[in-house]
């Protein structure tokens, strides 16, 4: 496919840098009909090769978006488990704190 | 009823059984690299998922501007760009939206695991031990020597730092395939979208070739080097000067065609290294490899250059 690509650009771009030469040479309408034609042709080849080369890929640009989406909600959880921890502890003092206040009153 | 007071020697024998807990832990979780190494994977992450959200989004302009060339080419030159060739480039178009979307998520990403790699928790930690500690003293009429305060909380604090080690550790598992996949995607891609700068620089040379040949650009501005150092600026473009300076500017259209091709290689080559090394130290954090250096992240400046020439454009 990349060899392709290679390809099908040589031609448009060849094409495109002759295109306003070629276009003085012709004589008919007809002749610029068919110079046109080839144009849009070459030009929409490259595009669709192009689009080829891509669209290829797009199983692996879906799985690697949802393993990106998986993996920031497990880092996000890990970060807010290790927060919890010290709120456990402060939970704990709190909780330690009430039972003081408990005994006093004993 | 009064509750009982623990002896001063069981409530050392407890903290002794609290700290024994922590390190056992510490023990079964020995195997984690330390922190360092996963801050050293966070920086690359963070620095590569920016530059890749700038390389996408040079070559949205890219597009665009090809775009633009196509049809000023149809207007000018009668050079016909057809519905389905609009379309096509409609598609190319979405799926580099894609692409940007990818490269926004490991933003995300690498925020997220900075924050991790860069967590108080283990400080915070250590501070709701010590009024903790302070609480269990008032509670059982014990007060613990500075020593063992020091103690608990320095096992405290380690217990965290261990449980953060562990957690990145889990984390870079969990990054490590998708890190390597995106490099690959990107390596995978490059020919494609090396394709699309290409494109790009040749028609848009062809096009300002064809201007400057009509004696429709404005040549005087080859003129600056020599009148820029005087404050002066040429005089209204007169179609003589214009015609004299043509085979200049047509070279220095050449030589900057040049230019802008070998700018994009080097940024894609940077982009490349960048992702490679970031997938590296994630693979590193995950399978629990010392990083024999901690390098600053491999800088992606290149990429930033050529992302903010094509933003001048």
């Amino acid at each position: 496919m990349a060899n392709m690509l290679i390809d099908v650009q040589a031609t448009f771009l060849s094409l495109d840098s002759q295109y306003n030469i070629l276009l003085a040479g012709c004589k008919t309408q007809a002749q610029r009909d068919v110079l046109a034609a080839q144009y849009a042709a070459a030009q929409q080849n490259y595009q669709r090769t192009l689009n080829a080369t891509l669209t290829d890929d797009d199983a692996q640009v879906a799985a690697l978006s949802t393993q990106l989406k998986s993996a920031n909600l497990q880092v996000v959880q890990a970060t807010a488990q290790l927060g919890n921890i010290s709120k456990v502890i402060n939970d704990i003092t709190t909780a330690v704190s009430l039972g003081a206040q408990l005994v006093a009153m004993v | 009823m009064s509750l009982p007071v623990r002896s001063s020697a069981s409530i050392f024998q407890i903290r002794t059984a609290i700290v024994a807990v922590f390190i056992g832990y510490l023990v079964l979780i020995a195997g984690c690299r330390t922190s360092e190494d996963a801050a050293a994977a966070a920086t690359q992450m963070s620095a590569t998922a920016k530059s890749l959200s700038d390389y996408y989004a040079a070559l949205s302009i890219i597009l665009s501007d090809t775009d633009q060339i196509y049809s000023l080419n149809e207007a000018m030159y009668s050079k016909p760009y057809s519905k389905e060739s609009r379309q096509e480039l409609k598609t190319t178009g979405a799926e580099l939206a894609k692409r940007i979307t990818l490269a926004a998520d490991l933003s995300t990403l690498a925020g997220s695991f900075a924050k991790l790699t860069g967590s108080s928790s283990p400080a915070d930690v250590a501070a709701a031990g010590n009024k903790l500690e302070t609480e269990v003293d008032n509670l059982a009429s014990y007060n613990a020597s500075t020593g063992e305060q020091n103690a608990i909380k320095s096992a405290l604090q380690l217990f965290v730092t261990a449980v953060q080690a562990h957690k990145e550790h889990e984390a870079a598992q969990a990054m490590d395939s998708l890190a390597s996949g995106l490099s690959a995607l990107f390596d995978k891609e490059a020919d494609s979208w090396k394709s699309v700068d290409d494109v790009y620089v040749q028609l848009a040379a062809t096009l300002a070739g064809n201007l400057v040949d009509q004696n429709a650009a404005d040549n005087s501005a080859m003129l600056k080097p020599a009148l820029d150092p005087f404050g002066l600026t040429p005089s209204a473009p007169a179609p003589d000067l214009n015609t004299k300076l043509a085979t200049l500017t047509k070279q220095q259209i050449s030589t900057r065609q040049a230019a802008l091709v070998t700018s994009y290689s080097n940024a894609t080559d940077a982009m490349s290294k960048s992702l490679h090394e970031m997938s590296q130290r994630i693979h590193m954090v995950a399978t629990d490899k010392p990083m024999a250096f901690r390098l600053p992240p491999v800088t992606v400046a290149t990429v930033e250059q050529w992302a903010t020439q094509v933003l001048s454009y």
